[in-house]
């Protein structure tokens, strides 16, 4: 009796510690990598690149010393490997602290390594691993490569990998040409055959060597910067080209993204006078069977108001206004269709119209899915219709140029 | 008594036996010198004992002695009522002799009310050391004792531990027989019973039991009676003796027994079915059976309107929690959980522990530590340097072992929150074992991360559950749940849905209010000054 009382205590007791997951670490022993670059070396290893926190610079403290001028804010180390955790393991022989991947919230990947080898040989690693979070963004360095791109320094956000990712939150609210794709997200694209990912590229604007330095930072106009630049355009994991400026944002209506952004219609012979403002918009897009083949019904409700007028219009009246919104409508179904149009060009179903031809016809989907990006992808027919609407028209209805304007006839 | 002195007025006088042995059942001698000389050999002739030997009766022919301590007694009385009437010839209706001498004090002269005749030396020394007057007449060998218990107590003040903005201001003080008239006063009801008995051997120190019968739980009354009755000790001096003697459960950091210092509390317990134990010598008075949840309840809740009552009590919950777990929670984020924190809150307190030479385990004691003895050290010294031990303290804790780079701000901060948040709960009792247990959770916190905190926090509630008050589950109302208790627990109610005493504590009569005791604004939305009249478009 007394055994068996003594065994279940120690059972009791066993519980406690043997499950594990519970070896401890110090804050000061952690090397907090606030971003990973990926690029391929010409021997075909993987470079990894390592922004990590300096966090004496970057608060500012009573004990940092400097507050962020004197030393940067971040320390970059690199380490090939075959794989991703080999780069990882040897990264060790340099840094001085175990690298700590739960707060990476930034993977930049090479634009060679996403156009030659694609990115789901490397996605894999960041799935697995329990620290790093699949809810980490993912850009693609545009025109550089991901190394160069960790090592810049930014002004305002002191740690590069937030700048860049706060720019892209903000682009994808204000301007709707780029979007903040997760791990997670990029993962599901890759699985489904019906949707391509899409990824933003991020380049260096002046000199990549410019922008590692602390000096880049001491100007009101750094030369170097870290910038939003093009939508990469994926196909089976493997990065195809860069859409930029309209096309980038018509396969963001289309993909149902945009949040808010600016589109201008002309006004009699004014280009471009007249500025309206997304509030919000909602694409809805449906896929009808015509003969065996797809047909995809696109229906856009756009909100907004009008933010600025160059030319003298009399928005009171409401024939004006409807004018306006038909002109925003043949703006806006303009671009969705000459995005679309280069998509199919390209082969590649980024604006998920698969996904949707999934969704109202799974059996049907089950015959086209194969070759769905190949065959029926570039021929599938799209309508597109826009409903877009003048909510307001800001603090002022008639422009005070009407009557200036007026007067000078 | 009074049976007891008719008891010994029928019997003769019995032989003189040797006083030498002045204790048990001895009986006092006939002669005032032996008997006085006894009490001076028995008290060691001590100083503040006052011996006045008066002549009594026509020509002055009887030889008496007034005896009582100095200090511990009513003078003025004494000699009102005691010494002056005795000395006056005039005063006896039938002539004087020794053996009717006690007969005649007792009706025609001494104004006293609480007079006893006593006659064993086991009564009188009690009587005697306990403020009351002996007077002693040569030729016989009784004693009478006049109740004159009094001298100098502290007036009554205002509570320094439990403090309400609303409320009676007025707090018990050392005196039994000041304290237990100040519940009389609140409950004017011939149902509050009280039971007084001497505890401790040496000390003799009255301790009274009062409930209120019919509401009190006769199980727990008994209970608690037998309890006190066990107690056999030399001492009490304070009431902390007969809670640490009584309780329940001696290995738990948890009280078991309430204490306060209002009086109007110990009638709201009173009035719930507790028992409250008076000790004489401590402005502390006990409160058994005493549940969990009570230690987070101010009177104040009850006199302040529900809403807010409800959401100060919500307050005092986490108040609790983060006394317990705060600095826990620090060390398992800082030690084990890092991706569980912002990024940017991270950064900001992995640049404060850069330079931290110590792990946040010990940084977080060595805090902790340092604090309890602050505390210690601003209890213990005079008021005058009091303020030089916080100005020292604010220094050593909050600048220079931050500017040392001892210690993280983020600690300080946490440590900071902690003691405030020690100091807001409403009991101390509850306060200092919260106080007690966080380090343990420390430990865990430092071993295990939150797991071990949970580990830790299952452990408590576990144990907290096992706890019983005099047979009432610590618990309850809310394990075992109790539906209709659970109005006054952490919420509180509006007062006409408060209809039932707590069950488990209290028997019997458990409803103490109306079953309509909900406001109603009259039907009539017209202005008070209005008259109106059925029909009106005002009316509802």
């Amino acid at each position: 009796m007394m055994r068996k009382g003594l065994l279940c205590t120690i059972m009791a007791f066993s519980i406690c510690i043997l499950s594990s997951c519970w070896s401890s670490k110090e804050l000061t022993d952690l090397a907090i990598v606030a971003a990973m670059g990926i690029d391929k070396t010409k021997d075909g290893q993987y470079q990894i690149t390592l922004q990590i926190i300096n966090p004496g610079n970057v608060a500012g403290g009573l004990q940092g010393g400097g507050g962020g001028t004197q030393s940067p804010s971040v320390s970059v180390y690199g380490a090939k490997g075959a794989n991703l955790v080999e780069a990882s393991r040897r990264a060790s022989s340099t840094v001085s602290r175990r690298l700590y991947y739960a707060h990476t919230n930034l993977i930049v990947i090479g634009e060679s390594l996403a156009r030659t080898e694609g990115i789901d040989v490397i996605i894999d690693a960041i799935d697995r691993d329990p620290e790093f979070r699949i809810t980490s963004d993912m850009v693609i360095a545009n025109g550089v490569k991901a190394s160069s791109f960790v090592k810049s320094l930014t002004p305002i956000d002191k740690i590069p990998a937030n700048k860049v990712l706060k720019t892209l939150e903000l682009t994808e609210q204000k301007w709707g040409e780029h979007m903040k794709v997760s791990a997670q997200e990029v993962m599901k694209n890759l699985e489904s055959p019906g949707s391509q990912a899409l990824m933003s590229g991020f380049g260096i604007r002046g000199s990549a060597q410019k922008a590692q330095t602390l000096q880049n930072l001491q100007q009101t106009a750094p030369e170097s910067t870290l910038r939003a630049e093009g939508l990469g355009m994926f196909k089976d994991g493997k990065l195809i080209t860069f859409l930029y400026g309209k096309k980038a944002r018509g396969v963001m209506w289309l993909r149902d993204k945009v949040q808010g952004t600016d589109v201008n219609i002309s006004w009699k012979d004014k280009k471009k006078a007249i500025a309206y403002q997304v509030v919000r918009q909602r694409t809805n897009v449906r896929a009808n069977m015509v003969n065996g083949k797809p047909k995809m019904i696109v229906r856009t409700r756009v909100e907004g108001d009008i933010g600025e007028i160059e030319v003298p219009v009399d928005i009171k009246n409401p024939f004006v206004i409807l004018d306006i919104e038909k002109k925003i409508e043949a703006a806006i179904e303009k671009e969705i269709k000459e995005s679309f149009m280069f998509a199919q060009k390209k082969q590649t179903d980024v604006v998920g119209f698969g996904e949707v031809v999934h969704e109202n016809y799974p059996r049907q989907w089950k015959r086209l899915q194969h070759e769905w990006s190949d065959v029926y992808f570039p021929e599938v027919e799209m309508d597109v219709k826009v409903e877009a609407y003048v909510r307001r028209a800001g603090l002022r209805n008639k422009s005070f140029m009407s009557d200036a304007v007026k007067q000078r006839q | 008594m009074p049976s007891l002195f008719k008891n010994k007025k029928s019997k003769d006088n019995k032989k003189e036996t040797e006083a030498s042995l002045p204790k048990g059942q001895e009986l006092l001698m006939q002669s005032l010198e032996g008997n006085i000389a006894n009490i001076k050999k028995r008290t060691g002739n001590s100083s503040d004992m006052v011996i006045r030997y008066i002549k009594i009766g026509e020509r002055a022919a009887i030889q008496a002695a007034v005896i009582y301590i100095d200090g511990i007694v009513d003078s003025q009385s004494i000699q009102e009522l005691l010494v002056d009437t005795m000395m006056k010839d005039d005063v006896f209706s039938e002539p004087i002799t020794p053996q009717n001498a006690f007969t005649l004090l007792k009706e025609d002269v001494v104004g006293i009310g609480d007079v006893a005749i006593l006659h064993t030396w086991s009564e009188v020394f009690p009587a005697l050391m306990s403020g009351d007057t002996l007077i002693l007449i040569d030729g016989n060998n009784h004693a009478m004792s006049a109740g004159t218990k009094g001298g100098e107590w502290r007036s009554i003040q205002e509570p320094t531990t439990q403090l309400v903005v609303r409320g009676s201001k007025e707090g018990f003080t050392e005196s039994i027989a000041k304290n237990m008239p100040m519940v009389r006063r609140i409950i004017k009801s011939p149902d509050l019973w009280v039971e007084t008995m001497k505890i401790g051997k040496v000390t003799q120190t009255d301790v009274s039991m009062m409930y209120i019968n019919g509401i009190a739980n006769d199980k727990i009354v008994k209970e608690v009676k037998q309890r006190l009755n066990q107690i056999n000790i030399d001492s009490i001096l304070e009431s902390g003796y007969v809670e640490q003697l009584i309780e329940d459960q001696t290995y738990t950091t948890f009280p078991t027994m309430y204490h306060t210092e209002r009086p109007d509390i110990v009638a709201g317990n009173l009035l719930e079915g507790r028992i409250a134990i008076f000790v004489d010598g401590t402005p502390f008075v006990l409160i058994a059976p005493a549940v969990f949840i009570q230690f987070f309840q101010s009177p104040e809740d009850y006199y302040s309107r529900f809403d807010i009552a409800t959401s100060i009590r919500f307050l005092r919950i986490l108040i609790f929690f983060i006394s317990l777990i705060a600095p826990a929670t620090y060390v398992a984020i800082t030690t084990f959980h890092q991706e569980m924190v912002p990024t940017k809150l991270l950064i900001a307190i992995a640049a404060q522990r850069e330079d931290v030479p110590f792990p946040s385990l010990v940084e977080a004691l060595i805090m902790e530590v340092t604090f309890e003895i602050l505390r210690e050290a601003g209890i213990r010294l005079p008021r005058a340097i009091g303020s030089a031990v916080s100005i020292v303290g604010a220094l050593v804790i909050g600048q220079a072992s931050v500017q040392a780079g001892i210690v993280s701000p983020a600690m300080v901060i946490v440590v900071a929150m902690t003691a405030i948040a020690s100091f807001a709960t409403p009991s101390f009792a509850i306060a200092i074992s919260a106080r007690l247990i966080r380090f343990v959770f420390m430990i865990a916190a430092a071993t295990f991360g939150f797991y071990g905190i949970i580990l830790c926090f299952l452990m408590m509630i576990v144990h907290l559950c096992s706890l019983r008050s005099f047979g009432v589950p610590y618990m309850t109302p809310l394990a075992p749940f109790i539906p209709s208790n659970s109005g006054d627990t952490i919420v509180r109610m509006p007062w006409w849905t408060l209809r039932q005493r707590p069950r488990l504590i209290s028997s019997g009569n458990m409803v103490r209010e109306g079953d309509d005791q909900q406001p109603m604004p009259p039907k009539s939305r017209g202005m008070a000054n209005t008259t109106v009249k059925e029909g009106d478009q005002n009316d509802a």
